[in-house]
């Protein structure tokens, strides 16, 4: 669903992605880890087509992000680590903003807000202007904003961070349900104990190179995915 | 520790003065002290030589009538009025809503130390404020009528006083607007209506201040009687700069014993004052059906809320959407007579008028450029753009459609009230109207481009795109040049043509750059967006 090629990316001399091909598959869960600077935020900017790189080649569905990136775009959802949302609009606003550039019809997106609302207990704050909200908050408005077009690949940066410990519950159970529906998530993470039970396959990336990939299993063995990152930043 | 705090206050009132808010870090030594001479020259040299020149106007002839008293009586209002309204946004945000409550109340620092910490930093700003009058008046008065002993003291003791009368209207007042802006809930158009009024009233006062002051001077005597028969405690209040230490006494003890009571309250109230959330009321969400919006719909819709959000964007980049309907209207009144006036002075350019009409109608249009800083406005905000399934190009028609949308009604509007008053054929009326929305939409689509060759992204602070931006800044000196030229070539060699083959060349000069710059946005400024 997800494949990126070779992909490099500079930033003056500082090579930040270096020759990187990763394939996220059609119902998989895939961890991204590394240190801070290692080149996952960079990496994920590039595959939503918010960053633009300097070499290879990333297609969603077939279809290249370069060439045609409007309807690359309609097929994914992307969550950045920090939710910097419209501050002047209020969450419903935001909500029936992103409903409206994706063309969802009224009574489901009301159905789909109401929904996902309700279950992060955002319901009552909806009408509240974005710049009222907490960081907490925001992140559940960021996921609503991302799940509410059904997009085929959801692409996350940092997802857990300011989300409390039920909602974090809820985002990693509605990861594994869209999965299991036939889509796709590519999401960077520092929580090695939340990659190790939620991912199917992981990437580790260190100073821009993929030193390991492969499926949980393959990536850690009988170690864990703690004590094998600790390990590959070792060396 | 009071030393440090109020360091600290005034370091955020300043702070402009310190940091760069476009280049995001502090300013070099240099840059600070420029920043202030300049602040003292506005401070010393602008108003208080504005007050100098007031003082003087006043003082030789009230003084000679033996009405010094009300010379103080109106210089010292005055004095009240500057520091008290000079300093009320300072005492709200400073007092009332001060943002570092928490972190202050977390620390070993007695509440009281940071109570008077924040008072004293209102006390100094509006001493600050009112200094510029009354120091200029005392000096006058004391030169013009003599400096005696009493007359000094008494003098001091005023602005002592008067120091403490600004502290209790500040407070008072600065807790009446953080009251009324918890209620509202359109803050940004009542903040919109409340600058735009102050400043009619500025000007309106401005101008009427020397008919004032004449007929003060011409009428001293009788007004003189009726405040003394209906305000006495005014007219004693003005006898204390002419030394009178009856009045001094009374008006020093009114004021200790007011201050020793607000004192009293805020030491009560202080705590639950700075541990307020200062949120405004909740609004309940309450499902209602929705309309759905095309994806362009949706984008203008954005522009439209981010522009109606913010009172700073709406009064710096939209002024002209409340001044061009006026125009429009005062043409309705005054056209016929500025019309005849005009054609009698520039009779030796045969068809000036309807020119010089569109041209000023093209004037205010120019001071519309909210499509300039709409770009950088994004600010972080730019990763949904670019992450949705939006075409660029629409998202950049999006903020020109605001920008003609907010300009070009007003414009119509204006222009039909041109068309109606001016004496001139169907065909040229036609184009008083055409021209302008030509120059409108050329307008938009001029704006836009600099403002996408100029992005300030990485601002803390809205105003530095809005106001400090390169972009702004050319779009503002560069628009009124092109404004002006309209009228301008007219006057020098487009007479020639006559007034309906100018402003057709005109015309068809805007639409084709307009529609030049609306390809260059489509393609290269569409693909400087996508890649920001």
């Amino acid at each position: 669903m997800l494949k990126i090629e070779h992909l490099t990316k500079t930033y003056g001399e500082k090579k930040a992605v270096d020759d990187l091909s990763l394939h996220i598959q059609k119902g998989e869960i895939f961890g991204f880890i590394g240190h801070n600077g290692a080149g996952k935020s960079t990496t994920l900017k590039s595959a939503v087509g918010i960053l633009k790189f300097d070499a290879g080649t990333i297609t969603i569905n077939g279809h290249s992000l370069l060439s045609d990136p409007v309807t690359c775009k309609q097929e994914l959802a992307y969550i950045p680590d920090n939710p910097d949302l419209y501050d002047f609009m209020s969450g419903i606003k935001y909500l029936n903003f992103i409903s409206d550039i994706f063309a969802i019809p009224s009574a489901e997106r009301q159905e789909r807000i109401r929904r996902y609302a309700d279950m992060f207990e955002l319901t009552a704050d909806l009408a509240q202007p974005i710049s009222a909200y907490s960081h907490g908050m925001k992140q559940k408005l960021a996921v609503i904003a991302a799940w509410i077009h059904s997009p085929k690949v959801i692409i996350m940066d940092e997802p857990f961070v300011g989300l409390d410990p039920k909602a974090s519950h809820l985002l990693k159970g509605m990861m594994r349900e869209h999965c299991d529906a036939g889509g796709a998530i590519f999401f960077s993470t520092h929580v090695l104990e939340v990659a190790e039970k939620l991912c199917d396959k992981v990437a580790i990336i260190k100073q821009g190179k993929l030193v390991k990939v492969g499926t949980m299993e393959e990536v850690k063995g009988d170690d864990s995915l703690e004590e094998v990152f600790l390990e590959l930043e070792a060396e | 520790m009071l030393k440090v705090l109020l360091k600290k206050q005034l370091a955020d009132v300043f702070k402009s003065y310190f940091y760069d808010a476009k280049k995001n870090r502090m300013r070099s030594k240099g840059a600070i002290a420029g920043w202030f001479i300049f602040f003292f020259v506005i401070m010393v040299g602008m108003m208080g030589g504005m007050f100098t020149g007031v003082s003087i106007l006043l003082c030789g002839p009230l003084t000679e009538a033996g009405m010094g008293w009300m010379y103080f009586m109106i210089l010292g209002g005055l004095s009240i009025f500057m520091g008290a309204f000079g300093s009320v946004f300072n005492t709200y945000s400073g007092l009332y809503l001060a943002k570092d409550n928490d972190l202050l109340l977390s620390l070993p620092i007695p509440v009281r130390t940071i109570m008077t910490a924040r008072l004293l930093n209102v006390y100094l700003l509006g001493t600050m404020y009112l200094a510029t009058v009354l120091i200029p008046a005392l000096i006058v008065y004391w030169a013009v009528a003599g400096l005696t002993a009493s007359r000094l003291i008494c003098g001091i003791l005023l602005f002592v006083s008067v120091s403490f009368v600004v502290l209790l209207l500040s407070c008072v007042l600065g807790w009446v607007v953080a009251r009324i802006s918890l209620k509202l809930r359109n803050k940004s158009f009542v903040t919109v209506a409340a600058s735009l009024v102050f400043v009619g009233a500025y000007y309106f006062f401005y101008f009427k201040a020397a008919d004032v002051v004449r007929d003060i001077i011409a009428n001293a005597v009788v007004y003189g009687e009726k405040i003394k028969g209906a305000a006495y405690g005014v007219y004693m209040f003005g006898r204390i700069g002419e030394g009178d230490w009856l009045a001094t006494l009374i008006f020093v003890a009114v004021t200790g014993i007011l201050f020793a009571l607000v004192w009293y309250l805020m030491t009560r109230s202080f705590l639950n004052i700075a541990t307020a959330s200062g949120a405004i009321k909740k609004t309940r969400y309450v499902e209602k059906p929705v309309r759905e919006k095309s994806i362009f719909g949706a984008l203008l819709s954005k522009e439209i809320g981010r522009f109606t959000a913010s009172p700073n964007y709406m009064l710096n980049c939209g002024l002209s959407t409340i001044l061009i309907p006026g125009a429009g209207i005062l043409l309705l009144i005054k056209g016929r007579e500025i019309c005849e006036m005009l054609e009698s002075v520039l009779a030796s350019r045969p068809g000036a008028v309807p020119v010089l009409i569109a041209t000023i109608l093209c004037m205010l249009t120019s001071m519309n450029d909210m499509a300039a800083p709409s770009v950088s406005l994004e600010g972080k905000n730019l990763w949904i753009l670019q992450s949705l399934p939006v075409i660029p190009k629409m998202a950049l028609r999006a903020k020109a459609s605001l920008q003609m949308l907010l300009t070009g009604i007003p414009v119509i509007f204006a222009a039909i009230c041109a068309a109606v008053i001016l004496p001139v054929s169907p065909a040229l009326r036609a184009l008083v109207i055409v021209t302008p929305l030509a120059y409108t939409v050329f307008m938009a689509m001029y704006d836009l481009t600099i403002g996408v060759k100029m992005p300030l992204l990485t601002w803390t602070n809205e105003i530095a795109p809005i106001k400090q931006s390169g972009a702004v800044g050319i779009v503002i000196f560069t628009s009124w040049g092109f404004s002006i030229l309209l009228g301008g070539i007219y006057m020098l060699i487009g007479y020639k043509i006559g007034p309906a083959a100018y402003l057709v060349t005109w015309t068809v000069i805007y639409a084709a750059v307009a529609l030049f710059l609306l390809r260059w946005l489509d393609r290269k400024g569409s693909r400087i967006l996508a890649e920001l």
